[in-house]
């Protein structure tokens, strides 16, 4: 069988990747307790080995953001109706949930991996192939969160070091290898995996959409910090760690 | 068995007594719940925003109106000692109180900015958790596209829980600025930092007063 472009692109750029973070050694991904007084001050700063490439990269990403990212967005909202957008990122999102299911299954949360194929078919059957979210509305199914990331990490693969990617922006080593699989395997389904110019485009139309329901939050926590870089790196680990257990309360 | 009872009624007075006596200084410590604190106080800030005479004023006496209301349930002190960490051990008392003046006055003018963002936004409460005299509330505020997850976390101060951070959408604002004030200490100094604080002071300020 010949190589896909999606195919060919994972072998040379994820397994070198994947390789490198393995190297890089185990991770210690622990939830931050902000009841416990010592975390607060304890915490260890992150490994940022690359920072003078990275704030290169995110000048770049900042100047992608303000002039070109940031006004076709806002355009885009003002042609398109607010909950046009949200169908169309609905749709996206229930696009992604074999891969979600799959991942939950590879961390062993195998609750969680029925609980996104359960979501797949609601939304994909009532919900008009995912433009509605019948599934959290009416089921009361619960997004899932789950990256290949997150399972490396269970896995006991280290994080490697933090990673400013272009377009895409923080990440760490082991996370955009993670990404990269993610991508990979929605695309093996896709509907339009054929051609590079239709899954840019496709690809496109998703950030730019997603960007259209997040305008101005960059630029507000922009604006409140001194040093914007270690803002949004810092805000980047904090994202990753206490992501899983907002709803899990010990009372 | 007659004259059992009356011994024995007095017994239980007694130890009723007793125990009434033991439970007084803990009925004393029972406090408020943090969230039920905390609602009335979100209440509060909400009717302040919802009340079209605060956008008649100035932008000073919105921020002045607002910073009291704040102050109900924030401490702004606790809020700086942990921005600061461990270089809070290394300042002395002066320059701790100079730091908090300058920190809460930042913190004033970069959110007094968010205030013609509000358009209406409404808070759920998740829940609560409670260990000593730490807590955290776990809140949703609604806006019209989406929600964001925003956490509350307070310490018991006599009988008022008062919140030092926010937590929203996971990321926390002590450790935010946290990590961005131990680089510019490590480059620049503690000095280097106050001229900055005082700088990006300045800065606000200065578009408030062009502003208004």
């Amino acid at each position: 069988m010949k190589l896909k472009w999606t195919q060919f692109f994972s072998l040379r750029l994820v397994l070198p990747l994947m390789l490198a973070a393995l190297l890089v050694g185990a991770g210690t991904c622990q939830a931050f307790d902000f009841l416990d007084d010592a975390s607060y001050e304890e915490f260890a700063l992150p490994n940022d080995p690359l920072e003078p490439l990275n704030r290169v990269i995110f000048t770049f990403n900042d100047i992608v953001y303000i002039w070109v990212l940031n006004p076709v967005a806002t355009g885009y909202s003002k042609v398109v109706p607010a909950d046009i957008r949200g169908c169309v990122a609905n749709f996206f999102h229930n696009l992604g949930e074999p891969v979600r299911s799959a991942n939950c299954l590879l961390q062993g949360r195998f609750r969680d991996s029925g609980r996104a194929l359960g979501r797949f078919f609601i939304n994909t059957v009532f919900g008009v192939f995912g433009l509605a979210d019948p599934a959290s509305n009416e089921f009361r199914l619960a997004p899932v969160r789950a990256s290949f990331g997150e399972t490396l990490s269970v896995w006991g693969v280290g994080d490697g070091f933090y990673l400013v990617v272009p377009f895409m922006g923080p990440s760490t080593l082991r996370d955009f290898s993670g990404s990269m699989v993610d991508i990979v395997a929605v695309t093996t389904y896709y509907p339009w995996n054929d051609d590079l110019k239709t899954a840019t485009s496709v690809y496109t139309v998703n950030t730019v959409n997603r960007t259209s329901l997040h305008l101005g939050e960059y630029e507000r926590l922009k604006a409140m910090s001194f040093d914007p870089y270690v803002a949004f790196r810092n805000g980047y680990f904090q994202m990753r760690e206490r992501r899983v257990d907002f709803f899990e309360l010990d009372e | 068995m007659a004259q059992n009872f009356p011994c024995s009624f007095r017994a239980l007075l007694f130890s009723f007594a007793f125990i009434s006596m033991l439970c007084q200084p803990l009925s004393a410590l029972a406090v408020q719940d943090p969230i039920e604190q905390l609602r009335p106080f979100l209440q509060k800030v909400t009717e302040t925003l919802n009340d079209p005479e605060l956008y008649t004023l100035s932008r000073k006496e919105q921020s002045e109106i607002l910073v009291e209301l704040v102050r109900e349930r924030f401490d702004f002190y606790e809020m700086s000692r942990r921005v600061l960490g461990p270089h809070w051990r290394n300042i002395d008392a002066e320059e701790r109180e100079q730091f908090v003046t300058l920190f809460t006055q930042l913190l004033q003018y970069a959110y007094i900015d968010r205030i013609d963002d509000y358009s209406g936004q409404e808070v759920e409460f998740v829940g609560q958790r409670i260990r000593g005299d730490r807590a955290e509330v776990q809140t949703i505020l609604v806006d019209r596209d989406r929600s964001y997850n925003v956490s509350y976390i307070m310490h018991l101060q006599e009988d008022r829980w008062m919140a030092y951070d926010i937590v929203a959408e996971g990321v926390s604002l002590v450790r935010n600025y946290m990590e961005q004030f131990r680089e510019i200490i490590r480059r620049h100094g503690y000095i280097g930092l106050i001229r900055k604080l005082e700088e990006r002071i300045d800065e606000l300020d200065g578009g408030k007063r062009e502003a208004t």
